[in-house]
């Protein structure tokens, strides 16, 4: 018995999907700016040659790194709300997880990137009578930053993959959104599919404009971290 | 607020099951997946086309979209087009499976390409087929230098099997929500579901971390 695919029934809920989509990238946008942030903060606290600051982050970076996602997003939205006594929200558990899982890996990320750098910058910003900090702002990391961004974009792509499991609390994300529509349709085949490929659209122009980003910074002979 | 991990020593038989579920789909998905990982891998390093191109698809599909999708797909709308039903366990084993496979795939395929074309040659020169300098000379090389990457697709796979849970394969995570719900303890069940994939990856991170400095030693 051949199946006769339909896709009419999934395509007349198009409006669920668009604004399953336009979750997707709200979850993945507000988690990247807070993730990077947070990185950053955390590379630099881990770069300190004070231990007080620099385990702590180190300790954060591992735990998040070595912990399953879908485990930590469990944990801060049935444990963390019970232990500090707030209600959190479906979006809100989803964006404190993703950002900091995210920010433990950009973190990895910056201190690639600024341990790439080469002493002599460190020595010339401090000949020419600059401190710790200003150098790692004006010297460091504008030169750092610009080895980091495949590996960043990388991270990014990566998680805008990871947010889908914010489908599991119940937040209307797209891969939520289609298990709404297979339910309303009975068309779980066709609506998988379309979503399936709604993803991968995304995802894979994102990848491309990284690989073209990559392939420009290798010709014009920058270096990269991964 | 008082914390108290009675009630999940309590449950330590829930647990184990749980790991033991956790440890079967690992090591279901680490063989297939890296198994089938290193013939697409070989399949995108051909000359012949017709293996070329249909590698490079998979690769590219499985890589750009997200395993939790993929594993959807393979429970929910997969068995519509077969005449049987699909467990949790088989959905969960494909998707990431595939995924991982598309993945290292792709570091099978660095690791090769980063060998010297002398290596290729030498082989040639000593009467060696394709078949034989791959297995004999090239592969063992690259093995050195793929080990991180694939020590870090091994942790990867671990963490995915926890997706399995959203299919309701019996895994850690599925028994800490039910210890978690029958005991009303989300805090102690979960942080102890978290401990425990601490304490299982914590092992491996270290020694991947190993593998990559020996390997910058090394180099």
């Amino acid at each position: 018995m051949a199946y006769e695919w339909d896709f009419s029934p999934v395509l007349a809920n198009a409006p669920l999907l668009a604004e399953g989509l336009a979750n997707t990238l709200k979850i993945t946008g507000t988690a990247l700016v807070c993730g990077v942030v947070l990185g950053l903060a955390l590379a630099l606290l881990r770069l300190s040659p004070r231990r007080f600051l620099s385990w702590p982050a180190g300790f954060v970076i591992e735990v998040f790194r070595t912990t399953p996602p879908l485990v930590q997003l469990f944990w801060f939205f049935f444990a963390l709300p019970i232990l500090v006594g707030i209600e959190m929200t479906p979006f809100v558990a989803g964006a404190v997880t993703f950002s900091i899982q995210s920010a433990s890996f950009f973190a990895e990320v910056f201190r690639a990137g600024i341990q790439s750098i080469e002493r002599g910058q460190w020595d010339g910003a401090r000949a020419i009578g600059m401190r710790h900090d200003q150098a790692m702002r004006r010297i460091i990391l504008p030169q750092a930053v610009k080895r980091m961004i495949p590996a960043f974009m990388e991270r990014a792509i990566e998680l805008m993959k990871t947010t889908t499991l914010i489908a599991t609390i119940s937040y209307a994300d797209l891969l939520f959104a289609a298990n709404e529509v297979s339910q309303k349709t009975f068309r779980p085949l066709e609506t998988y599919t379309v979503v399936a490929l709604i993803y991968f659209v995304v995802i894979f122009l994102a990848s491309q404009i990284a690989r073209l980003v990559e392939l420009r910074l290798a010709r014009s002979g920058e270096s990269t971290v991964h | 607020m008082r914390w108290d991990f009675a009630s999940v020593f309590d449950n330590t038989d829930a647990l184990l099951v749980g790991a033991a579920g956790t440890l079967r789909i690992f090591a279901i998905c680490l063989v297939l997946g890296l198994s089938l990982g290193l013939l697409v891998g070989l399949g995108r390093y051909s000359r012949n086309r017709w293996i070329h191109i249909p590698a490079t698809i998979f690769v590219e599909f499985f890589r750009n979209t997200p395993v939790l999708v993929q594993i959807l797909w393979f429970y929910f709308a997969l068995p519509i087009l077969l005449p049987f039903q699909i467990s949790p366990l088989a959905a969960a084993s494909l998707g990431i499976s595939l995924n991982s496979a598309a993945f290292s795939a792709e570091i099978y395929r660095g690791g090769i390409q980063s060998i010297e074309t002398g290596q290729w040659d030498g082989a040639r020169a000593l009467g060696m087929r394709w078949g034989q300098a791959m297995r004999r000379i090239i592969l063992p090389q690259a093995l050195k230098r793929m080990l991180p990457a694939l020590t870090n697709r091994a942790i990867e796979i671990f963490k995915m099997s926890t997706l399995a849970s959203a299919v309701a394969y019996v895994e850690l995570l599925q028994q800490g929500k039910l210890i978690a719900s029958l005991n009303y303890n989300p805090i102690e069940a979960y942080t102890a579901v978290a401990v425990i994939f601490f304490v299982f990856l914590w092992p491996l991170v270290q020694f991947s971390y190993f593998l990559e400095r020996r390997l910058k030693r090394d180099e």
